[in-house]
């Protein structure tokens, strides 16, 4: 059974967020019409808690929490799935410059996969990096679609994955409730795990999916018959 | 490797301000200037059948406090340039009448992230108001961003 996950969401353990994981899932579930989500995963900024336990949340609102980390490299902030104990004595996760290409290689040996999020954007984000240094080898997936992208920054993001064939996944990057799922990955396959999630990010297939309701054009303020007319 | 600092500097106390007190009137003043009318903040005699037995100040009256005069003399600095970039309060327990508050302060957390602008340091400083009893009545974590 196909399963959607946001792939990226900061609850109140990351500082700059102010957005309890219950607050979200009572969102989500309030919406489940407009963001149709299984699950969400929380990658928190520099840190990884391997204690921290959901499950009565998950029964609660029937939905799905990982537990991943967002990470800050020399190529941009990277997420981290399929986070061991092993990988965080490897690595500080609070050092902002960390070698992207040894966290890449390492967590592939460990058994993770890490994926760099909103390459588009200015200063953390692969894009500027590729310009000023070699692009990064054992690259699987990048995040196209940021729910905190600016106007052009996805665009870049889906100029690298036509470039380079990386394969690519959508989150919120959500700070605040009503942002939650916003942008999604969808899977071919059934995710339960955090164990399945690495495993389809690395073999499966899937697509990013975007929940962003459409703007509507805004109406001219001369009519057009006016405008044509040469009024 | 994370941005350097003396770790000695978490958590020590570099500030305690003398006491001020707290009245009726400060109470009422301060109600008077939100625009407050919730009887259990001004009106005595339906905050006494209230669940405080008495007027309380509202949450918000524990961000009126000062820090003292040379608070920001302890708050390291990391680079060139920098702001104040917010404050989290966590309010513990009612204010009263009669209460003695002081502040006392710390920090808390340095800590570096990188974001479009760049490269920022930022150092949380912690000012805990407190009562003449040293209950804890509100926290607030006070967030000053550095550009390295």
């Amino acid at each position: 059974m196909p399963t959607i996950l946001d792939l990226h969401s900061h609850s109140e353990a990351s500082e700059d967020s102010r957005a309890p994981l219950e607050a979200y899932l009572n969102w989500i579930k309030l919406r489940r019409h407009e963001r149709p989500v299984d699950g969400i995963v929380l990658t928190e900024h520099r840190q990884f808690n391997g204690a921290a336990d959901y499950r009565a949340l998950e029964d609660k609102f029937g939905l799905m929490v990982l537990k991943a980390s967002e990470v800050e490299t020399d190529y941009g902030h990277v997420l981290v799935f399929g986070v061991t104990e092993e990988m965080t004595r490897r690595f500080d996760f609070a050092n902002v410059r960390l070698n992207a290409q040894e966290l890449i290689d390492e967590i592939a040996r460990m058994g993770g996969v890490a994926v760099p999020c909103h390459p588009g954007r200015p200063t953390v984000g692969l894009y500027e990096h590729y310009a000023a240094k070699p692009p990064l080898e054992n690259v699987v997936a990048v995040e196209v679609l940021n729910g905190g992208s600016r106007k052009g920054e996805d665009d870049r993001s889906m100029e690298l994955v036509r470039k380079y064939g990386y394969r690519a996944i959508g989150g919120s990057d959500s700070h605040l409730v009503s942002l939650i799922a916003l942008c999604a990955t969808r899977f071919a396959a059934d995710v339960r795990s955090i164990d399945d999630l690495v495993r389809e990010l690395r073999e499966g297939s899937y697509e990013p999916v975007d929940f962003r309701p459409r703007r509507k054009p805004v109406p001219a303020a001369v009519p057009e018959e006016v405008r044509h007319n040469g009024g | 490797m994370a941005v350097e600092y003396d770790p000695a500097l978490i958590g020590r106390v570099f500030e305690v301000t003398d006491p001020v007190s707290v009245t009726a009137e400060s109470i009422g003043k301060f109600c008077t200037a939100i625009g407050e009318t919730n009887p259990l903040y001004t009106d005595a005699a339906a905050a006494k059948r209230g669940p405080y037995g008495g007027i309380v100040a509202p949450p918000s009256f524990a961000v009126t406090f000062r820090n003292g005069r040379h608070f920001f003399t302890h708050v390291p600095r990391f680079g060139r340039a920098g702001f104040d970039a917010g404050k989290d309060v966590e309010f513990r327990a009612p204010i009263r009448p009669g209460d003695k508050i002081t502040l006392s302060s710390h920090v808390k957390e340095i800590y570096e992230k990188t974001g479009r602008s760049g490269s920022m340091v930022f150092v949380v400083v912690r000012s805990t108001v407190q009562n003449q009893n040293g209950e804890a009545v509100a926290h607030i974590d006070h967030r000053f961003m550095n550009r390295p």
